[in-house]
């Protein structure tokens, strides 16, 4: 019961962030609305008892990409008289809204048609820190390894080029 | 559930929510006792209560009614109200659920259950820690940028840099004592904290990964904004960087955030590297088969102690020039009245332990209130090592902060993880 009633905050709260991201003119606001809705995407997944998930999500997604978009909105400074004229956006949204309806209404019919099953969370740690790295450095060891050589060499690369340009100079 | 798991929910949820508030008072008086200390005067002593200094505590309650009841004003040009009115509230909130992972005490056997002595008992730990300080960065970013202020905007383009490339050697730092202690859990690596390392030397992580310690310290210290690292501030400078439109309830609550943020990285930091909870040589178990032993020399150590003390407050609370009726001398006199009545309280609440019978509850909850406060004095201790750095380093450049963050401490972190997991490899 208390679960469900959490499902429907999150899910209702990451909605409206989506909504308030295409809606607001302003693209501070528009950020800021996409931060709700990626951390309601983390409460969901702590819902189904995904730990890591939840907190990857709140570190990478909700914490690391977003503020590195408003640090850029910020210094971009963007102030409402620099934003285009937008005319007729609502005919436009109207539009789409006419035109993911349908789409919307068959995929509802796809997932109700799906054989039913009884929606349990699964047990024993499904999901913890433990678990997946258990899984990661099993089954998927060398793939895991070469994405994260991949993400060193990107990191270290930055460091090296970000230094480069300034010796140039 | 039963009454007692209901209220040991309530204790620990109440002890990690309020226990960072009642050290908000505690780190603001320390930081003006420290600042005068550092600078060879007296720091705050004028502020009184019919007479009453209490060594300075006063003037945190003088400033505290000054905060509340100055006119909150928000200026005309900023357009964002709602952003510049939420940005202090999100440093606030971030730094106070920031400390609800962090364990303050062993986890407390009453009638064969276990309760787990954190605000949120979370397997995620650490990384709870590095979610939520991630977050405070929104605050300091959209308090810059609705002040519409060129102050306020250089001050968080400023911090919002620094944390954000301050934040990958701490993640590496952490790494590393991932690789040392083979969990996330902060609960677990305190309890790991309890062994000994050769036989004599407690398994600390400041012993087992010095390097570590350093760069993790340098980047917590980075991450609260405090000197050597205030650019975002940088009075001289910025005159107070993104907060400089703030004014009364607002720049109090940054202010507040602030210092619990401090706490909370000096909890954090007592937690990985310094034992946590952990009493040195003393872990949980053998406190709870040594409990009588240990009540009875606490007993004789702390009225002698306090001799001490009360002779310590007699010398050092008197006029410096000859008075009638010194006032500062019966106010001493009353300070130390209370004092030597909590210790005749404590007296009698050990006298209970030396009753109960040995191995029982009362051992262990006397064990947990012990590595209590344990735990909030080495938490004490470590903020006084950030005000110590604050009023002795002076302010960094920002193209040296910078240099230091991504020249040296990232690769310094990096060579870290490499040589302890080639270590680990090897011994294990």
């Amino acid at each position: 019961m208390f679960a469900e009633v959490l499902f429907i905050a999150f899910a209702a709260l990451s909605i409206l962030g989506a909504i308030g991201l295409i809606l607001f003119r302003h693209p501070m606001k528009g950020a800021m609305s996409l931060i709700v809705t990626m951390i309601s995407l983390a409460g969901l997944y702590a819902l189904l008892s995904a730990e890591l998930i939840f907190v990857l999500q709140l570190i990478v997604y909700a914490g690391a990409i977003m503020s590195l978009i408003i640090f850029i909105i910020m210094f971009l400074n963007i102030q409402d008289n620099d934003l285009p004229i937008e005319e007729g956006r609502y005919l436009y949204l109207a539009g789409g809204i006419a035109v993911i309806i349908p789409i919307a209404c068959f995929m509802i019919k796809v997932v109700k048609s799906i054989p039913a099953h009884q929606a349990t969370i699964v047990g024993n740690g499904f999901g913890g820190v433990k678990e997946v790295g258990l899984v990661l450095f099993q089954d998927w060891l060398l793939p895991f390894e070469i994405v994260s050589l991949l993400l060193l060499v990107a990191l270290i690369g930055a460091v090296v080029l970000a230094g480069k340009r300034r010796l140039l100079k | 559930m039963s009454l007692l798991d209901i209220f040991m929910i309530a204790v620990r949820v109440a002890f990690s929510a309020f226990i960072p508030l009642c050290f908000i008072a505690v780190c603001v008086w320390m930081e003006r006792r420290g600042a005068g200390f550092f600078q060879d005067r007296a720091g705050p002593n004028r502020a009184a209560i019919y007479g009453f200094r209490a060594a300075g505590l006063v003037q945190n309650a003088a400033d505290g009614i000054k905060l509340f009841f100055k006119e909150d004003m928000i200026s005309d040009h900023i357009k964002h109200k709602f952003f510049f009115v939420m940005a202090p509230f999100i440093v606030f909130f971030c730094a106070i659920i920031s400390f609800a992972v962090v364990p303050f005490a062993d986890t407390l056997v009453l009638g064969g259950r276990g309760y787990v002595m954190q605000g949120i008992p979370m397997d995620i730990g650490i990384l709870w820690f590095l979610a939520v300080t991630g977050f405070s960065v929104y605050g300091i970013i959209l308090a810059g940028w609705s002040s519409a202020n060129k102050f306020g905007l250089l001050g968080s383009l400023r911090s919002a840099a620094q944390v954000i490339s301050y934040e990958i050697p701490m993640g590496l730092a952490l790494v590393s004592m991932l690789i040392v202690y083979g969990t996330v859990n902060l609960s677990e690596m305190a309890q790991y904290q309890g062994q000994l390392l050769f036989g004599f030397i407690p398994m600390w992580g400041a012993f087992l990964q010095p390097v570590s310690l350093m760069i993790f310290v340098i980047a917590a210290f980075a991450e609260c904004n405090r000197t050597p690292f205030d650019l975002a501030e940088g009075e001289s400078e910025l005159v107070a960087g993104f907060h400089v439109e703030y004014s009364a309830m607002k720049f109090a609550v940054f202010f507040m955030g602030e210092y619990v943020a401090m706490f909370a990285s000096s909890a954090i930091i007592i937690t990985l590297f310094f034992g946590g909870y952990q009493i040195p040589f003393l872990n949980t178990q053998a406190l709870i088969t040594f409990a009588k032993p240990v009540a009875f020399f606490m007993m004789i150590g702390l009225p002698i102690g306090m001799y001490y003390f009360a002779g310590w407050i007699r010398r050092n609370n008197v006029s410096h020039y000859p008075r009638e009726n010194d006032p500062r001398v019966t106010e001493a006199n009353v300070y130390i009245k209370c004092f030597w009545g909590l210790v005749v309280i404590i007296e009698l609440l050990l006298i209970g332990i030396l009753i109960c019978q040995s191995g029982g509850s009362a051992a262990h909850v006397f064990v947990a209130l012990l590595q209590i406060c344990t735990f909030l004095v080495k938490v004490t201790m470590m903020i006084f090592v950030y005000i110590w750095v604050r009023w002795t380093l002076p302010r960094f450049r920002y193209d040296q902060l910078q240099k230091l963050g991504w020249q040296m401490l990232l690769p310094l972190a990096l060579l870290n993880i490499f040589i302890t997991s080639a270590v680990v490899i090897a011994l294990s």
